[in-house]
């Protein structure tokens, strides 16, 4: 076997990740004529204690993101050197493969299906309609006092937390995802440990009786005999976290802002509301939440030509293959022409979202009720603020809005 | 009772052939096709699955 190529380094492309973070797009479109692209995933130094940058073959095309995403046996989602290092938790479901995979994934499909979804949107819409009560109108980083709070206060609502756990839930669910960047391995093994317990005693309260809630229907779920662990459900419960509320913030913001800058569409859907779902897949294309996740080969495998060796990191650009403009011509205008059912935002295949209905959902709820409330929106004084150190995902940190209740 | 998919609104997500392998299976481009014409009553309890599985909604089931 030749000798391991030099991994290109994203210095040499962009200066520093905090650039290549705010705004991927432009190396993505410099990469993806020569992808799979051998480079550093993670630079050294970012992971506290990881000293030595990863490599991962990055997959920019859709045609290969989407091929690689089918093909689950060649593209393992179980074996992640990040886990294997002890610097992220091994999570259910998301980071594992058939038979269990299969198996979890009937458990938990029926709590999250369209039609259950849609059952609850009612009381998503009071949440929101609560939340925007709250701000009134005028200047609001929205961030703060809309697209973070709603999903979680829905996930908690979910699951069956009391309101008055919403606080330290929140702190959990924060700690969990920014623990790869900014917290020490002790502080997350304390906030592990409260939400092992915590979960633990709800699970066995649930058991002793039952309440309309998610964790309920987890602890009863049931197919051919087979039913969850506590502990099956204690990780499920943190993948929620991880999977399911910055995701949905960032989906939420993004939208926001295509269409602060976009008035004439919004004085449209004003007047046309079935222009708000088209919206929201465009937004998911043009600015996906989720931009990239690992897999590792399994097996050798031929991908565009190049030959990538088994037991290799893939890094699969979900927000690059979005952009290929052999997919999507003109990538880089948002449009509401396009064929929606071909963009990858939310996975392809055996890992497809599970919290696809419910996210659409939020943002579908959170549009119509701005556009209910508000005749116009304004960026605030201050600029909106990209968050910079995660390449996962793709959303804003702080996003001032000023909103318009009167007038036009 | 036969399975429809609807592909306007399919949006190829591959959840259908992953889950009911016995009812529908997928083309190399990921487009889901429904195997069987006509299913027996056996198969009704997957075939509603399959039904409420969709993240799209574009299965339905029809008694014809
Ligand atoms: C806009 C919001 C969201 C986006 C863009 C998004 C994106 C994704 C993507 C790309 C995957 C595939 C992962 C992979 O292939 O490895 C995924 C999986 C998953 N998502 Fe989401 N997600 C969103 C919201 C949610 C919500 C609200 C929930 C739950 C309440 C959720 C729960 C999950 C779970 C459990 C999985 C793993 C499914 C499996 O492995 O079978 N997501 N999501
Ligand atoms: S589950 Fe629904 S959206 Fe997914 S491939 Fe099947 S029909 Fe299409």
């Amino acid at each position: 076997m030749d000798a391991a190529p030099t991994p290109l380094s994203l210095d040499q492309l962009r200066g520093n990740l905090a650039a290549f973070v705010t705004n991927p797009y432009p190396i993505y479109s410099e990469l993806r004529e020569q992808s799979p692209t051998f480079m550093e995933f993670v630079p050294a130094g970012v992971v506290p204690g990881l000293d030595e940058p990863l490599a991962a073959w990055g997959f920019m095309r859709h045609a290969d993101v989407y091929a690689a995403l089918r093909d689950h046996e060649t593209f393992t989602s179980a074996r992640n050197p990040l886990v294997e290092k002890g610097f992220f938790p091994q999570l259910v479901l998301i980071m594992d493969d058939p038979p269990r995979h299969t198996r979890f994934r009937r458990l938990v499909n029926k709590a999250f299906t369209l039609r259950r979804v849609e059952s609850l949107e009612p009381w998503i819409a009071r949440i929101a309609n609560e939340l925007l009560d709250d701000i009134g109108s005028g200047e609001t980083d929205i961030v703060q006092t809309y697209t973070t709070p709603l999903p979680v206060k829905v996930i908690t609502r979910l699951l069956g937390i009391p309101g008055e756990d919403y606080v330290t839930f929140k702190r959990w669910s924060d700690t969990f995802i920014s623990s790869l960047i900014s917290i020490s391995l002790e502080e997350r093994m304390q906030n592990t440990m409260e939400m092992v317990e915590y979960f633990g005693k709800m699970a066995a309260a649930r058991r002793a009786q039952g309440a309309e809630d998610l964790i309920t229907a987890l602890v009863e779920a049931e197919i051919d005999g087979e039913s969850l662990q506590d502990w099956e459900i204690l990780g499920f419960c943190i993948l929620l976290l991880i999977a399911g509320n910055e995701t949905t913030t960032n989906l939420v913001g993004n939208a926001l802002s295509i269409l602060v800058e976009r008035p004439d569409l919004w004085r449209r859907m004003r007047e046309d509301r079935s222009l708000v779902e088209p919206v929201i897949e465009e937004t998911l294309r043009y600015e996906s939440p989720v931009q990239q996740l690992l897999r590792m080969t399994t097996r050798e495998v031929t991908v565009s030509g190049i030959t990538i060796p088994a037991n290799e990191l893939v890094a699969i650009f979900f927000g690059a293959a979005n952009r290929d403009p052999k997919e999507f011509p003109n990538p880089d205008e948002f449009r509401l022409d396009r064929d929606l059912r071909n963009p990858v935002s939310f996975g392809v295949g055996i890992h497809y979202c599970l919290g696809a209905p419910l996210a659409r959902a939020e943002a579908k709820i959170t549009l119509n009720a701005f556009l209910d409330r508000f005749p116009r929106l304004e960026y605030g004084a201050a600029p909106g603020v990209r968050q910079s150190q995660s390449p996962v995902v793709y959303g804003f940190e702080k996003l001032p809005l000023r909103l318009h209740t009167g007038g036009r | 009772m036969r399975l429809v998919i609807d592909y306007r609104k399919c949006l190829k997500s591959g959840q259908c052939s992953y889950l009911h392998a016995e009812l529908i299976t997928a083309d190399p481009d990921g487009t889901p096709r429904v195997i069987a014409e006509r299913l027996g009553e056996d198969l009704r309890a997957a075939a509603e699955d399959a039904v409420d599985l969709c993240p799209s909604g574009a299965i339905s089931l029809t008694e014809e």
